[in-house]
């Protein structure tokens, strides 16, 4: 007994230190046009590797698409001179404290003026020293957390998810009922997605009827849960978490006879769940992001069809915004007049936002807030008959 | 009362995917010794060849999960022969320490051939169906039959067959085995066999209501540790007992007490099994 319970421990141990040991850490870097003297190092810093290897890829491939697009026009002009970029991309497997450690290394080794990260903790662990360290955080997660708390090189790129609060609410109460069941990821994300909902809820008149939430790491089968949820009568489940674990989710209770609407926190994207559950069908009802392929925003197909061709995918809303936040910092860096004072680059972010070229606005970003979160005009996606539909 | 219903069934489904997999643990436990840690992985593995026959080959979903009941199978024999049979006179750590290994690899291994993306595997048996007020699927009925099934086949071939007999002498006492002439080197390959095709029958059964991805060994393995400790090491019925007991007590204690804290219920169990008896429910003896 004593031995097993011995290599239990083992077990664990070894699996939380596993988490965090494969693949080389020699960064790949992409486009370096040779090692010309004016080349601008851009750092990139993300999940490459482990579950969220694909979201990690995906926001990787917006901030490369952008750079191929400025080196491919031959490089951008600042002060007379020409440059053009290089990314550096490393791997933290979604460990913030990897992030921090590759940031160290991408400063000191290249240089890099701007730093990309795709998850909140990896954020967090930055901010500890970018500003002494001089280097901007190109911020790509939705936790209002990472602005507010005042750091002056931070720029968070998606829409604060508390903007997403208001139409959701307004869009279920409208169309499925006032009769809430939340149902969302158990990460810390997830918590306090819930945290500012409920209450928002609560004051327009709603009822939440029952409330857990889901460990997408743990849970093989998610028909207790959800029959439980049921057995309380909601017309709305609020669902959240990464997209395809939450698209199963979506299904089993519509398996479950569920009829009313979904509310899908903004981690999980339409388009994404769509092949899961099937068809948008069964997801009718539903409001969440507005996934970039139904943008009516007149710069999308092109975008679209250009991503599609160079990835052989669909792109997701994580590639557009890291798409759009990479121009919006070269044009920053042309507005500076500098290419590495990230002090300047980010005072000159809203010249960069202003100065991006027609067929670059995928999103419409007006302006940045005082804290750096792009102020983006949110808009939400809708499913009806069967076809997400723009919701303003 | 429905809903009592509802989640016994519910409790029922998972509870056989739980002893399916735990039954694989303590069958292994039995040759080895020592928990064998990438059996997560031959699980997640055994999902992903169910799917990939289905989706490139077109195969159908019975013949498919065939398929990656002997392949896994297979790889569990391979696993045998050239890794734990060469540490057979080692330290036990040493076969931890490789099964820790092949854990790894199999993981890398698979993010490299199908991709860290989530999969669906579509089984034909979708449909809902709606009894007095119950709500299942097709493949969670197919789910707790099939398990059913295969614990009474397991079951006969251990105690009425003669090579079935040789696993269970050579778990109870691997010398004696030796000595009246049975062939260990067989017998354990032949364990190692039946433990993956079991695993490979686990997840090509609950990959229909979950998704195949790498990291899907790791939703089952932890549980079927506990059962196997809680049911007895190496002991049959003690992994399938086990499997309901864990799979009614999340089902239960999620509705009755609260969700947040049916993994606490579960490990209460667990605590007070093993206080009354410390070796688990039908452990045959110290090893």
């Amino acid at each position: 007994m004593k031995k097993l319970t011995a290599s239990f421990v083992l077990l664990l141990l070894i699996m939380t230190v596993l988490a965090g040991c494969n693949k080389g850490d020699s960064p790949a870097s992409s486009n370096g046009n040779g090692k010309g003297e004016n080349v601008v190092n851009i750092g990139f810093s993300g999940p490459l590797s482990g579950a969220a290897a694909l979201y990690g890829k995906r926001t990787l491939n917006g901030v490369e698409m952008a750079v191929k697009e400025i080196n491919d026009a031959g490089g951008f002009e600042v002060k007379g001179k020409k440059y053009t970029l290089n990314l550096v991309s490393l791997d933290d497997k979604y460990l913030p404290n990897e992030t921090g450690a590759n940031a160290k290394r991408l400063v000191q080794e290249y240089d890099t003026p701007i730093i990309f990260t795709p998850h909140s903790g990896g954020v967090l662990a930055l901010q500890v020293f970018n500003e002494q360290e001089k280097f901007i955080i190109g911020a790509y997660t939705s936790e209002p957390a990472v602005t507010e708390s005042g750091n002056s090189l931070t720029v968070r790129i998606p829409p604060n998810y508390e903007g997403y609060i208001e139409p959701f609410t307004s869009y279920a109460m409208e169309h499925s009922g006032k009769k809430m069941a939340a149902l969302p990821t158990s990460s810390q994300y997830g918590k306090d997605w819930t945290e500012a909902i409920l209450p928002y809820w609560e004051k327009q008149g709603g009822k939440v009827v029952y409330k857990s939430s889901i460990d997408f790491a743990k849970e093989t089968d998610f028909f207790t849960i959800v029959t439980n949820a049921l057995k309380k009568d909601p017309d709305v489940l609020f669902i959240g978490g990464a997209s395809e674990p939450t698209a199963k989710v979506a299904k089993q209770a519509r398996e479950l006879g569920f009829k009313g609407g979904f509310i899908i926190m903004d981690q999980a994207k339409l388009d994404q769940m769509k092949p899961i559950s099937g068809s948008y069908e069964t997801l009718e009802g539903s409001i969440g992001v507005l996934p970039l392929i139904d943008s009516d925003e007149e710069a999308v197909p092109a975008f679209v069809k250009n991503y599609q061709k160079q990835y052989k995918e669909d792109p997701s809303s994580e590639v557009g915004l890291n798409y759009i936040a990479m121009h919006a910092f070269v044009e920053a860096m042309k507005a500076a007049g500098s290419v590495d004072d990230a002090q300047a680059i980010r005072e000159h972010m809203q010249d960069g936002l202003a100065n991006l070229a027609p067929e670059q606005k995928i999103y419409d970003i007006p302006s940045i807030d005082e804290h750096g979160g792009f102020a983006s005009t949110i808009v939400v996606g809708a499913v009806e008959g069967g076809k997400v539909v723009p919701i303003r | 009362m429905d809903i009592l219903i509802q989640q016994l069934f519910n409790g029922l489904t998972i509870g056989s995917v739980y002893s399916l997999v735990a039954l694989g643990l303590t069958l292994v436990y039995g040759i080895l010794h020592i928990p064998n840690f990438a059996h997560g992985a031959l699980y997640m593995l055994g999902g992903y060849i169910t799917l990939s026959m289905m989706t490139l080959y077109g195969v159908n979903y019975w013949l498919a999960m065939f398929v990656s009941i002997i392949a896994v199978g297979l790889l569990g024999v391979l696993l045998e022969r050239f890794v734990f049979r060469l540490l057979r006179d080692a330290p036990p750590l040493h076969d931890k320490i490789a099964a820790i290994g092949i854990l790894l690899f199999l993981e890398a291994f698979a993010q490299f051939v199908w991709g860290a993306d989530f999969h669906t595997m579509n089984s034909p048996y979708g449909q809902v169906v709606q009894v007095m007020g119950l709500t299942f699927t097709l493949q969670r009925l197919l789910i707790i039959v099939a398990a059913i099934v295969v614990m009474v086949l397991l079951y006969l071939f251990l105690k009425k067959t003669y090579t079935g007999s040789t696993i269970i002498a050579m778990s109870q006492n691997r010398e004696g085995a030796s000595l009246v002439g049975i062939n260990i080197n067989k017998v354990a390959m032949l364990t190692f066999m039946i433990s993956g095709g079991l695993a490979a029958i686990a997840s090509s059964l609950a990959s229909p209501i979950n998704l195949v991805f790498p990291g899907m060994g790791h939703l089952v393995i932890l549980k079927a540790f506990v059962i196997i400790i809680l049911g007895g090491m190496g002991s049959i019925p003690g992994a399938i007992v086990g499997g309901y007991i864990l799979g009614f007590s999340e089902s239960l204690g999620a509705t009755y007490v609260s969700n947040d804290y049916k993994d606490i219920i579960a490990f209460i169990l667990l605590v007070v099994i093993l206080t009354v008896k410390p070796t688990g429910l039908f452990a045959k003896g110290e090893r």
